[in-house]
């Protein structure tokens, strides 16, 4: 089992699922943070955040996980007022309407809430939503390593 | 010595005889100075390339493996498994690549970035679509770690759209002898299913296809991955032909029908 870590995020990857911790550099005046993408098939090095570029490629029992960090500023307003993380999930939070990109019979699901201090958003999106009590099975179980620190203390 | 009318100087036989002596000694402590220079120089070259050889940057030439044995038949006795890849990015992003329990075969193309044969990898990856790649086979680059790599000089060469790993342990995992060296796993199989060196890109294609039509040929595992194209090809027919029904029905791509707010749940085995 691969251990993917970085960026004060630990994933278990199990067979089959391959995954990156990135973090842009940020421009003049920017603050960038960091995105966890795991999945189950060959993630393309060039895609968006949300996965796009990547979810194209998807098959019926693909899967893809993403974890954004926003500001610490977002920590405490209302988008962001969940405290802990949203799983395990259950199939019924996947719906066809809760994708970023729309592409037939995919799913989706998005949760945005703050954990050890930090404002983070989960997307998940499915290759089959007929298929999403068995896929969601597998996306527990890989949620179920995740780990996050705390943010590191600035002077 | 004689003057003559204009004041013109001539030296004697004599005095003609030293100075000639004197430059003529002079060049060749000349010579033999440049000599001296020539063969420490040659010296210094050879310490460079075996400096070089040692850290695995050396003409290019494959170590240990002799002229260009693209592809040759595994070294290793029967096939082995094959292990994922974990390490960075070029950017230091920690980065895992699954190249077993996976539906496609993965091309391991372990290089460096010092190693002059490794250029031209380098420069032809960076148009996948004209790679000519069989269907079905992901390529990834690896290099060794970021302690054992220039970083720098990787994420110039690093294209944008093949994955780059950096990982000393791949290379380990692999018994990568150096680079340029190739990799081809079986991932439905998980198996190691040919591997070798070569010195030009078609080189690698050329002989990837004739084992990738060995392993066909002798029942294995590349068969299964080798048929799937042809069943994505039906599938990719049969998606544009129900689109295209659809269309024509007046539902199109966030058509809310396409979507009933209840489906059924599979029946669990």
């Amino acid at each position: 089992m691969a251990r993917l870590r970085g960026h004060g995020l630990a994933l278990d990857l199990g067979p089959g699922w391959e995954g990156q911790i990135s973090r842009r550099s940020p421009g003049r005046g920017e603050t960038t943070h960091p995105v966890l993408h795991a999945a189950t098939f060959a993630l393309p090095p060039t895609r968006g955040d949300f996965g796009s570029g990547a979810v194209e490629t998807m098959q019926p029992e693909d899967i893809l996980v993403t974890l954004l960090e926003h500001h610490p500023d977002a920590t405490g307003t209302p988008l962001f007022s969940a405290s802990g993380p949203p799983f395990p999930l259950r199939p019924d939070s996947f719906s066809p309407t809760s994708l970023q990109r729309m592409l037939p019979g995919q799913s989706g699901m998005q949760a945005f809430f703050t954990w050890r201090g930090r404002a983070l958003c989960l997307y998940v999106v499915l290759g089959s939503h007929f298929l999403r009590a068995r896929l969601v099975r597998r996306v527990n179980d890989v949620l179920s390593t995740l780990a996050v620190d705390p943010p590191p203390v600035t002077p | 010595m004689v003057k003559h009318s204009k004041g013109a100087v001539l030296r004697s036989p004599a005095m003609h005889g030293g100075a000639l002596a004197i430059l003529v000694t002079v060049e060749a402590v000349a010579i033999g100075l440049l000599g001296l220079l020539v063969a420490g120089l040659l010296r210094s070259h050879a310490e460079v390339l075996r400096a070089l050889h040692d850290l695995g940057a050396g003409l290019g030439e494959a170590h240990d493996h002799g002229p260009t044995p693209a592809m040759a038949q595994p070294q290793r006795e029967a096939a082995t498994d094959a292990v994922d890849l974990v390490g960075t990015t070029p950017a230091e992003d920690p980065l895992a690549v699954a190249v077993t329990n996976t539906r496609h075969s993965t091309l391991l193309a372990f290089l460096s970035s010092g190693c002059l044969t490794c250029a031209g990898f380098w420069e032809a990856f960076r148009d996948p679509g004209g790679l000519g790649l069989p269907d079905g086979v992901r390529l990834v680059a690896v290099t060794r770690g970021a302690d054992e790599e220039s970083v720098s000089q990787l994420r110039r060469l690093a294209p944008t759209e093949v994955p780059v790993v950096l990982s000393s342990a791949a290379w380990d995992d692999y018994r990568v002898p150096g680079s340029p060296y190739f990799v081809l796993v079986d991932g439905p199989s998980g198996r190691v299913t040919g591997e070798g060196s070569a010195a030009a890109w078609p080189q690698v294609v050329s002989l990837l296809r004739n084992a990738l039509e060995d392993a066909t040929a002798h029942g294995q595992g590349p068969m299964k991955r080798r048929s799937l194209p042809a069943r994505w090809s039906t599938d990719a027919e049969r998606e544009a032909r129900a689109d295209g029904e659809l269309m024509a029905a007046g539902i199109v791509p966030g058509d809310h029908r396409l979507y009933p707010s209840a489906v059924e749940e599979p029946a669990e085995r």
